[in-house]
């Protein structure tokens, strides 16, 4: 067992892990935020995806120890039901999402794109998506949302 | 359980209202099974089968009790002891076929790789995976068959030694003298069509949390699944706890697509585990484990007779479908209804379908979505472009010539289904002109000229919906309660749950609309035993047509109370109720609903006198249709409604590295009245989309061992969003007689008319190279292989 220290959201935690615990596990159980999800522990669906240090990571991926130190983000530091980021309000208004199950994997990532590129073609959009599995949209729905939160982040620029 | 808070905004029945638990699943607020916490929770892990087929010699426990924080290792010869065997979701005795008793942990036979057969409990979930590992099982391996064709003949072993041979079912289904028809028609077309085993691969796999209460004797079972009433009822019947105290609560779901129907051993096992520990247990499925339940796999060889003008006269259809190994989940009964949707939406009389649903070594079916209908499509579509292609003619006519049209309905057809109403025509016609298919016909002869290689599909999909099948808990009602409190606001609690689809929303919307009232008024409660009335849950795209229905007759009791006090309280004779208010329609004066709920609560012997002071309701609601009583040729009709739809498409194959790029994508959609056109629009995108990922991608591999070598997202290609396209939706609306609102199911169709138009369209590229598509999924080696195949042929 170890030590180790990661500011989640904002917030510092100073947690004990089993060096092989994953950072998904470490979030969920031991932070307490749900609202990161496992759906394959392989790396492949997207799921589990939180920022770790501005990055966009599959944190089933990643092994706890090996983020100590770092500055961790989760779905719930987007926004909040009353002061919803803009993508969020985007997949709310386009109907993006079913289940919800891929969101914290989608939300991130589509947030993490528009941060980088305020303006993605959908060539853009489709290959920063693409490393996450949904299973209920067919997607078109969710490049829609990200379409229309361009749009309504443009919006915001001019007004 | 699931409730909703209602976002703002429209709310009407027929409006886009926002998903109702949108904001709490965009903020990680929403939670689903493995997100619930109870103190002193354990966890459990599976040992499951290595081999395909073996007796059972011994069990060795010793190794991984001895680590440390392991609570309980449980073999199946114990579990038998304390457990009643599975009772089957669709019972296959009452359906003429076969059945075998399913334990939570098989004892004594196993009879396919990945079957449980132990189970570990531990103070963490590494600690209960690294215990189970180290379960080891003595096997005396026995030959197993993984090939449902190979499994019919007469020296392949058997799976269960009981029975005589390996067919499940076998049974006939049509009406007619198809035989005879053939020998007249102008042409009569051969062929067959293999699909492979898929899965429906939710993000969020299988999951509960089961706590025993010993001083209660009272078991809560949390779970990821579509049917608490079903399953509470199993598990009293396995456990023994009586009913009454038993309560299942789901959790929000993360996609099910009929895996989450109950019946699977390890419901059972949980809630055992929990018992025999006496504390809380939680088991989630891995992804492994996930990839175990099959969906479809089916071999069909069929004649076809057509006259020359592409009118067709016969079909005759021969189905092996490999169920894998036995379950008490509806799985295995899926290929059925595969049977029993041919013809599909085609005026063919003359018609016969021979089914044998066969086991073998492989792991069960799960429920699917589709469950069945989807085989049929796809081959029932690939039969009409086949004539098509013999004849020379365009395979849009050839549909058109052969639809059942509008005024026919409700037409039987010849397996039995009743289907309601629908315009084919009209759907074609909608789906060809939003594709440009004459657009695309002559690119398509274009490209030709210059060697490359566009292809379009077309695929009628028809689907029956809200299924009922009589003395089991496949049920064609379900039942609402509406409840207003003295202050006006409303709870509804509905025996139909919903594992993402938002039929919440969609029932909300219509309890408002029948009340008068804001959504923001109305709370939906669902998938807790304890709180809703018994119900049936999710599947058969029933929730909105049974959920809907009984929501609105509730609705409609409190309605009239409300307005017989309004009305006294106005001291007018009629009044209405609109935007929270009780009006005088006649006049301005109106009071609010609230004021009138006080009074219909508080004033019971005053304004309210005479009146019953009570604002609740629970009502059951059965749609018309369904008949079990058999007909002079034997058919039943558990049908109410039959959504139909129809694909077209356009996709381009590169015949050197076989890939295939979808190049357009259109649909029309009818599932009758639209309670809420995003959220039918969302589902039927979703199914394309399913529909897609079997056409071009997804596959079960088995090595010859039996084990699952596709046991990953990296190795099981769900398709991602790179891969699909943007789908134009259109919509058509044809009413259902036979339901309060003229809805039809939504949600199933599109898995089987996705695979049809794909593989329609792919054959219809490489014609000129006298490809013929005969099995799915087209993924680049096949289509490289069909090829191959078909320049051989010419040599």
């Amino acid at each position: 067992m170890r030590n180790i220290r990661l500011n989640v959201n904002g917030e510092d935690h100073e947690v004990e892990v089993d060096p092989r615990r994953l950072l998904v596990h470490v979030v969920r159980e031991e932070v307490g935020l749900t609202g990161t999800h496992v759906g394959c522990l392989t790396g492949d669906c997207g799921a589990c995806t939180v920022m770790v240090d501005d990055r966009s990571v599959k944190s089933c991926s990643v092994l706890a120890a090996g983020a100590d130190g770092a500055c961790v983000r989760t779905i719930e530091y987007l926004g909040t039901e009353e002061d919803l980021d803009p993508v969020q309000q985007a997949f709310l208004d386009e109907f993006a999402f079913q289940c919800g199950y891929c969101l914290p994997g989608m939300l991130l990532t589509v947030r993490e794109l528009l941060d980088a590129e305020p303006d993605p073609d959908d060539a853009a959009i489709l290959q920063a998506i693409s490393g996450n599995l949904c299973r209920c949209t067919g997607y078109g729905p969710i490049v829609r949302a990200v379409r229309a939160a361009v749009r309504s982040t443009r919006g915001g620029e001019g007004s | 359980m699931n409730t909703s808070v209602p976002s703002k905004g429209t709310g009407r029945v027929g409006e886009a209202a926002k998903k109702r638990d949108g904001k709490a699943l965009l903020t990680g607020g929403a939670r689903y099974v493995d997100d619930v916490r109870l103190p002193g929770t354990l966890y459990a892990a599976v040992v499951r089968s290595t081999v395909a087929h073996a007796r059972i010699r011994r069990v060795h426990t010793e190794e991984a009790l001895s680590l440390p924080g392991v609570e309980l290792v449980l073999t199946g010869e114990r579990a038998r002891e304390l457990t009643e065997p599975i009772p089957y979701f669709i019972d296959p005795v009452v359906r003429g076929a076969r059945r075998v008793d399913i334990h939570c942990l098989e004892s004594e036979r196993v009879v396919f790789v990945g079957q449980p057969v132990a189970a570990v409990v531990a103070d963490t979930w590494e600690g209960a995976q690294r215990a189970a590992r180290l379960v080891r099982v003595d096997y005396d391996v026995l030959p197993h068959v993984l090939d449902a064709e190979q499994a019919m003949s007469d020296d392949a072993p058997r799976v269960y030694e009981e029975w005589a041979d390996n067919v499940v079912l076998s049974k006939s289904y049509g009406t007619g003298d198809p035989d005879g028809a053939l020998s007249s028609a102008d042409v009569v077309v051969t062929g067959s069509f293999r699909s492979e085993r898929t899965t429906t691969a939710p993000i969020e796999p299988r999951g509960f949390l089961a706590r025993w209460d010993a001083r209660e004797e009272t078991l809560t079972m949390h779970g990821s699944c579509q049917n608490p009433h079903q399953l509470r009822w199993m598990l009293s019947t396995t456990l023994g706890i009586p009913e009454n105290r038993v309560r299942v609560i789901t959790e929000k779901v993360g996609g099910s697509f009929g895996l989450k129907m109950q019946g699977q051993p390890e419901e059972t096992l949980v809630a055992l585990l929990s018992v025999l520990t006496g504390s809380p247990v939680k088991w989630i499925e891995d992804r492994r484990e996930s990839f175990l339940a099959g969906s479809r796999q089916q071999v069909h060889r069929f004649t076809v007779g057509a006259r020359s003008d592409g009118r067709i006269v016969a079909l005759v259809n021969e189905i092996v479908a490999d169920a894998g190994a036995m379950t008490a989940q509806a799985g295995w009964a899926m290929p059925n209804m595969s049977a029993t949707t041919f013809p599909s939406g085609y005026r063919i009389p003359d018609c016969r379908i021979d089914l044998s649903i066969v086991a073998t070594n492989k792991p069960p079916l799960s429920a699917a979505r589709g469950f069945g209908k989807d085989s049929a499509h796809l081959v029932m579509e690939r039969v009409v472009d086949l004539v098509a292609r013999r004849l020379g003619l365009d395979p849009a006519l050839v549909r058109e010539r052969n639809f059942i049209s509008s005024d026919e309905f409700p037409y039987r057809t010849s397996t039995g289904l009743n289907i309601d109403s629908g315009d084919f025509h009209g759907l074609l016609d909608k789906a060809t002109k939003s594709l440009d298919y004459e657009g695309w016909r002559a690119r398509q002869a274009k490209a030709r000229g210059a060697g490359e290689h566009i292809g379009l599909g077309l695929a009628l999909e028809l689907t029956p919906e809200s299924s009922d099948s009589p003395g089991s808990f496949v049920s064609g009602f379900d039942t609402t309660t509406v409840r207003m409190s003295v202050t006006g606001s409303v709870t509804v609690l509905t025996g139909v749950t919903s594992p993402g689809g938002g039929n919440d929303t969609g029932i909300a919307q219509i309890v408002a609309t029948e009340l008068g009232i804001p959504l923001e008024w109305v709370r939906v409660v669902q998938g807790d035993t304890d709180q809703c009335p018994n119900g049936f849950g999710n599947f058969s795209g029933r929730s909105m047509v049974v959920g809907g229905g009984s929501a609105a007759l509730a609705s409609r009791d409190v309605l009239r109370t409300l307005t017989t006090v309004g009305a006294r309280m106005l001291g007018v004779e009629r009044v209405e109720v609109r935007e929270g208010a009780v009006v005088d329609p006649e006049g301005s004066d109106s009071v609010p609903v609230p004021d009138v709920a006080r009074a219909v609560l508080t004033r019971s012997f005053e304004i309210a006198s005479e009146v019953e002071p009570i604002l609740e309701s629970t009502r059951a609601y059965k749609p018309g249709n369904i008949d079990h009583r058999p007909d002079e040729h034997g058919r039943i009709q558990p049908y109410p409604t039959y959504s139909s739809c129809l694909h077209a498409t356009a996709v381009r194959v590169d015949a050197e590295t076989g890939k295939v790029e979808i190049a357009d994508y259109a649909m029309a959609h009818d599932c009758g009245t639209m309670i809420n056109p995003a959220l039918v629009e969302g589902q039927a995108w979703g199914a394309v989309v399913m529909g897609l990922g079997a056409a071009l991608s997804e596959r079960l591999v088995f090595d010859e061992a039996g084990h699952t070598v596709s046991d990953r997202f990296k190795s099981y290609l769900l398709p991602r969003a790179s891969d699909v396209p943007m789908i134009r939706m259109e919509h058509q609306v044809t009413p259902s007689p036979f339901t309060m609102h003229g809805n039809k199911g939504a949600g199933e169709a599109g898995v089987g008319g996705a695979q049809a138009a794909i593989a329609n369209a792919v054959e219809d590229a490489l014609s000129p190279l006298g490809v013929l598509v005969d099995r799915l999924p087209l993924s680049p080696p096949t289509v490289l292989e069909l090829i191959r195949r078909a320049k051989e042929g010419r040599m």
